[in-house]
């Protein structure tokens, strides 16, 4: 009896924590664009007015900021300051090594085609992809934002819920 | 056979119909539908059981084989 009642709460919780952190999930993702977004301004004028070095501009767009999306840039300065890479293949193995970035394959892609254009084009070129990239993660970000309100509803629910079916099924 | 399997199909109702619920207002329709589905035959499939029990024992007091 007591080992029934012991699996039962050992289940209940386990479903809950995935219900829970799948919604996280959800819940950190128009954050996390969101500081990308601010981040990209911020190295949009470091590049424009300030014109600081690749590395460092990169470093430095962080200002005030701390996270997941803080620490993809920070590992794309020290690749590029470190190996011989170039910003495209730095931020590439940047994005590979970040796991805590719960960007989906749209914000990889923006992000790759935004890496090739970086360092390798005049500061007129650059500014205008850094606009356009900025339209294209505004979409995004709306669109994360509307995702967020209706799934991290939903899945702390079915967590729960989940667990609570299972422990009845196999009662 | 007890009283217990009326309030597992109770349980089991209660916890559909919530997660029809969370997964009609986030959208999703086709799987609430399904859910529902997958549900009702959880409980069909104890219901059978039950029913087939029911017809056994007739058999056994009317002597029908």
């Amino acid at each position: 009896m007591w080992l029934k009642i012991i699996g039962s709460i050992i289940i209940i919780f386990t479903s809950t924590y995935i219900g829970f952190s799948l919604a996280s999930r959800y819940a950190e993702r128009p954050h996390q664009i969101r500081q990308l977004i601010s981040c990209l301004s911020a190295l949009k004028s470091l590049i424009n007015y300030v014109a600081v070095p690749l590395p460092e501009a990169l470093s430095q767009c962080t200002c005030g900021l701390v996270g997941p999306v803080t620490d993809f840039f920070h590992k794309t300065s020290i690749l590029l300051h470190n190996g011989r890479l170039t910003p495209q293949a730095a931020m590439d193995q940047a994005l590979k090594d970040s796991k805590q970035l719960v960007f989906t394959q749209a914000e990889r892609e923006i992000l790759t085609s935004f890496s090739a254009t970086l360092g390798s084009m005049d500061r007129e070129e650059q500014h205008k992809s850094l606009e356009l990239i900025h339209e294209q993660l505004f979409r995004i970000q709306k669109d994360a934002e509307i995702r967020c309100e209706q799934n991290v509803k939903m899945y702390r629910y079915l967590g729960v819920c989940s667990g609570l079916a299972i422990v009845i099924i196999l009662l | 056979m007890g009283i217990d399997v009326l309030f597992k199909i109770a349980g089991v109702g209660i916890l559909i119909s919530v997660f029809h619920t969370a997964l009609k207002q986030a959208g999703k329709e086709d799987m609430a539908h399904l859910c529902t589905l997958a549900g009702f035959a959880l409980v069909l499939l104890w219901v059978v059981q039950l029913l087939g029990q029911l017809f056994n024992t007739v058999q056994d007091v009317f002597k029908l084989f």
